[in-house]
């Protein structure tokens, strides 16, 4: 009898997580491109081997074919035991199974860690991939943002026909954190480059937190700091913030479909704490004096409120 | 004796109000000064030019000087290039830094950075830590962003860089600990070690200062910054104090 007991309370506390991990509202569409967005991931201890395992196990549920890196891929020492410690093995089950990581480079990380072929980076500091049609990433490196990478996203950004244009790298243009805050310097380097354009959806990390910034200048900003380094209550709210979450490790999942960008955002233990969709609006000739193109509309619990023009206020 | 125990009282209210008022109002460091030779004085007088210009010059042709020895050493070296392997970049990484090391064996701390170019380098820095203009006209606010629309505003304030710089130290320091908490020992031409957490530099800092070639990069090892050779991991040299 107590055997038994102790059996269906086993089954009560392993299913509990489980069906945390179901609850996926990502309208899984056949065709769509699927990804995961993961940052400042490499620490080789248990909070990101947590995420990893979610991940892992969420990717039955919502098969992402590939994993972006937002930087700060390996923190501390990087010798070969390193990208064991803190990259191979917390995310084996998914490089077994063929997904591809892109990675962007952090503050924190080496520039020889673009010569590792599973960052998928191709050697360079920066670089582009398109994986689906109408898709395209661009990876920047943030740390060093110079004329020579800023006339290269420019020319990549003009040549590129995808509807879909998404940047992603480490330092956050626009943020509630506390610690860090907006970079300023590299919102003025690269947000005339992203409005001319008509750059769509911009992934971050650098704060050890999940936000989702208001659309600004029609360009949607997320930050995904938090998938094994978490800065508890370290988000200001302000205007800026959509959605804010300080308080517990955190990964995305991404699905395009057509002029929709879908996104949910997990913890951990597979709890939802954010989702929504991104629309894309029409396509945009660049126009470098026009300051606001209709690039996207975002819509999720937070996203009907539109930003005020006042000065940000606290909580 | 009364006045004697009246002014003793007077003394130590006056030390006891004192002491705060002098933390209270400790004074910002003071910009360093800058510390040019008699030659480059002699030289930009000869050429009607800035000696701060000689300096940063200088300073250019020591770093062509120091990639002639890299691309030369290169040449020898197994290229880097992607491999599923992370032994076969340091391994590659080794390779050339025993080759660079065995080209420039007698390099010392200040080939590169001459004491003009340290000092030089020292006056880069400081303003970006230093309250701006804007710090001042704005009273400090837990809201470090900007409005949402509007003019954007041009840079980040010097306040929140000092911030940033003393977080990335924190965090450094944090990592330092978490790897074992083995002391970076700070030698020209020798490998940076592997098993240390390479410091993180804010973005800000680094755009002040001359850009370098792609294979290399400066790091803020506490207040020290350093140039590292990325493709050898090598300490180049560095500036000691560079911070401040």
């Amino acid at each position: 009898m107590r055997r038994s007991l102790l059996f269906v309370l086993m089954l009560v506390v392993l299913a509990v997580p489980a069906l945390f991990a179901q609850d996926l509202t990502l309208p899984m569409k056949n065709g769509s491109t699927k990804f995961a967005v993961i940052g400042d991931t490499g620490t080789g201890d248990k909070h990101q081997l947590a995420v990893a395992k979610q991940l892992s196990a969420t990717r039955a549920k919502f098969p992402f074919g590939f994993v972006v890196m937002v930087g700060d891929n390996i923190y501390g020492g990087n010798t070969p035991k390193d990208f064991d410690r803190k990259f191979a093995l917390p995310y084996k089950p998914l490089l077994d199974g063929g997904i591809k990581f892109y990675a962007a480079l952090g503050n924190h990380d080496d520039p020889s860690e673009r010569f590792y072929k599973p960052f998928n980076m191709n050697g360079e500091r920066y670089y582009s991939f398109k994986p689906a049609d109408g898709v395209r990433f661009f990876a920047l490196d943030s740390t060093y943002m110079d004329e020579k990478q800023t006339k290269w996203l420019d020319d990549q950004l003009k040549a590129s026909g995808s509807d879909w244009k998404i940047c992603f790298f480490h330092h956050p243009p626009y943020s509630s954190g506390e610690t860090h805050g907006s970079d300023e310097t590299l919102r003025t380097q690269l947000e005339p480059i992203f409005v001319k354009y008509g750059v769509n959806v911009v992934l971050t990390g650098h704060e050890h937190f999940y936000e989702r910034i208001k659309p600004q200048k029609g360009i949607a900003y997320f930050i995904t700091g938090s998938s094994a380094k978490l800065r508890e209550g370290n988000i200001s709210t302000t205007a800026l913030t959509a959605k804010g979450f300080d308080a517990g490790y955190t990964f995305m999942l991404v699905e395009i479909a057509g002029d929709d960008f879908y996104y949910q955002t997990l913890t951990d233990t597979g709890k939802t704490i954010d989702s929504g969709s991104v629309h894309r609006v029409g396509k945009v000739d660049p126009t470098p004096n026009r300051s606001a193109q209709p690039v996207v509309a975002t819509s999720g619990k937070d996203a009907a409120k539109p930003a005020p023009d006042k000065t940000p206020t606290t909580k | 004796m009364n006045v004697i125990r009246l002014l003793g009282v007077c003394t130590l209210a006056y030390a006891v109000s004192a002491v705060p008022a002098a933390a209270q109002t400790k004074a910002a460091p003071k910009p360093p000064r800058p510390q040019i030779s008699q030659t480059t004085r002699e030289q930009a007088a000869a050429k009607n030019a800035n000696p701060d210009a000689l300096v940063l010059a200088d300073f250019q042709k020591r770093i062509d000087a120091y990639m002639a020895v890299h691309k030369n050493a290169a040449k020898d070296a197994p290229p880097l290039k992607e491999t599923k392997n992370p032994a076969e970049i340091k391994k590659a990484q080794e390779m050339l830094g025993a080759k660079i090391r065995a080209a420039r064996a007698t390099a010392k701390p200040g080939d590169i950075m001459t004491p003009e170019i340290r000092n030089k380098f020292r006056r880069l820095m400081y303003p970006v830590v230093q309250p701006t203009a804007r710090d001042k006209a704005a009273p400090p606010s837990p809201v470090k962003d900007v409005p949402v629309t509007g003019t954007p505003v041009q840079g980040t304030s010097g306040k929140a860089v000092k911030a940033d710089v003393k977080e990335e130290l924190k965090e450094n320091a944090e990592e330092q600990e978490e790897e074992g908490g083995k002391p970076i020992v700070l030698k020209v031409n020798a490998m940076y070690p592997p098993d240390s957490p390479l410091p993180s530099t804010p973005p800000q800092i680094l755009m002040s200062l001359p850009k370098l070639p792609e294979q290399l990069e400066y790091r803020l090892v506490g207040k020290t910054l350093i140039i590292r050779d990325v493709e050898a991991n090598i300490i180049v040299d560095f500036v000691p104090n560079a911070l401040q």
